[in-house]
């Protein structure tokens, strides 16, 4: 509150009031968004990290138990098979888990994911893991 | 150089469907057409005529969007809305399905084969280009999977001389790719059309590409390479570390009066042909006098009405000068004469 001078204090603090009220419920306002803003963003991020995570680990888990099927084999194929797969975990392992502002996030998880097709496509994969279905119905050009 | 487009033939080709595709094998002899019906047709010339040679039906359960010819000319590639892209054999006067590719997520909108013919590149609406390797036993691997656009990828076309793959989409951009480390990556985005890029075409050298768009205006690019004076000013300017950078050169707009579907850059004669909405051909010529480093094209024909719905191909035949494919919305394809008196 602004320093009161004695004089003319009693007709400032009414002729003020407004622009004075007007301030503080700002300020209760903006204090109170802050506190909800960090609540919303904090259960957004928990969501959106548990969600990226999980696809990650997903290809993670995947890589790493074909690696183990394939490393035995000398098959020809089995060997190129295996380097993919080796692209795929290295690709992997070089993903930056702690830094949510990260600014190559999403090209980087987009290269996760093309490598991650590629793999499936070269071991007769079929991706369709999620159970979403993409529907083709419209018209297309 | 005023020239102009004689229609020598029109077939039907897709009944009650749209002629999506034509293209023509390398040795100039044979026209595919790809189609709304979910057919290939083959097409040769019986004295003055063209008449349909084969028909291969039962590849795809969707419209076959694009056809390409394998550089031998031995093997033809489909694109189609059904997500997969057959791999034919011809076989003395019948083709036969080799192997199906599968992968992409929805329509696959191009297939393209490398000058080399081991290395085959599929788009989609996926959003994603697929490059795929084919071994000396016909055996098909894909060797990269690249998301570089945001949105449905309309087009890819192999450089006629070098290992470079371009790319366009309805994203309104241009990417360009090359190998490295055995693993494809986008390193140059063309932009610069301001709505969907549908087709690219490189003249033959390949030190030029050519873009069209739904913005109504066809785009040439070019490369500028480290050592002349152009790209040294870029790349102390932006501090760039690619060696090569590509910019438009020359926007031909303002003849076009609707999308412009396909573009053609004749390996013969230079001449650039246009495929547009408004149901027009047109054939555009550069002009000798002008500056390489700011070409001009003006256009040499145009048939305002060389069908009766959109044109949505155009296709130089590689032998015979001047001899223009084009095929339409309403199943039919054309054959053109094309002369200029230059």
């Amino acid at each position: 509150m602004a320093f009161v001078s004695d004089g003319d204090d009693l007709f400032d603090s009414i002729i003020m009031a407004d622009d004075r009220f007007r301030d503080e419920g700002y300020q209760e306002g903006f204090e109170e968004g802050t506190r909800q803003g960090t609540f919303e963003g904090r259960n957004h991020g928990l969501l959106h990290g548990a969600k990226l995570g999980a696809e990650v680990s997903f290809y993670y888990g995947f890589a790493l138990a074909w690696k183990c099927l394939l490393q035995n084999s000398s098959d020809v194929k089995a060997r190129k098979r295996l380097k993919a797969m080796e692209s795929l975990i290295g690709v992997i392992q070089n993903f930056p888990y702690e830094d949510p502002q990260y600014e190559k996030l999403q090209e980087d998880m987009e290269r996760v994911r093309a490598k991650f097709r590629q793999v499936c496509s070269l071991l007769n994969v079929a991706t369709d893991f999620k159970e979403y279905v993409r529907g083709s119905t419209g018209m297309s050009f | 150089m005023k020239g102009a487009l004689e229609l020598l033939q029109r077939v039907s080709a897709h009944a009650d469907a749209c002629c999506w595709y034509v293209a023509w094998n390398p040795a100039g002899t044979l026209l595919a057409s790809c189609g709304g019906d979910r057919a290939i047709r083959i097409w040769g010339k019986e004295g003055d005529s063209w008449e349909c040679k084969s028909v291969l039906a039962d590849g795809h359960q969707r419209t076959v969007r694009k056809v390409a010819w394998s550089p031998c000319g031995k093997y033809l590639a489909s694109a189609s809305f059904d997500a997969t892209t057959c791999i034919w054999k011809k076989t003395n006067d019948d083709f036969e399905s080799l192997t199906v590719l599968e992968g992409h997520e929805n329509e696959v909108k191009c297939v393209a084969w490398a000058p080399s013919g081991n290395l085959l590149a599929t788009c989609s609406r996926d959003k994603s280009v697929w490059i795929w390797e084919v071994d000396e036993e016909d055996e098909y691997e894909c060797v990269s999977v690249v998301n570089s656009h945001t949105q449905d990828v309309k087009h890819v076309v192999w450089h006629p001389t070098q290992e470079l793959l371009a790319s366009a989409s309805y994203d309104n951009k241009v990417c360009i790719y090359k190998e490295e480390d055995d693993d494809w990556e986008c390193r140059a985005t063309l932009e610069g059309h301001e709505s969907t890029v549908w087709s690219l075409a490189f003249d033959r050298e390949g030190r030029r590409l050519a873009s069209c768009s739904d913005d109504r205006t066809v785009k040439i690019w070019k490369e500028s390479t480290p050592g002349d004076g152009e790209s040294v000013r870029i790349s102390k300017h932006l501090l760039c570390s690619t060696d090569e950078s590509w910019k438009c050169v020359c926007t031909l707009s303002g003849f076009h009066g609707r999308a412009v579907y396909d573009v053609a850059w004749c390996r013969l004669t230079g001449a650039l042909a246009t495929a547009c909405g408004d149901d027009g051909v047109r054939v555009f010529r550069e002009d000798p006098t002008a500056d390489p480093e700011q070409p001009v094209f003006f256009m040499s024909a145009h048939v305002p009405k060389a069908h009766g719905q959109d044109v949505n191909c155009v296709s130089w035949n590689p032998k015979e000068a001047g001899l223009l494919a084009t095929c339409s919305d309403n199943g039919e394809f054309a054959i053109w004469k094309y002369s200029s008196d230059s």
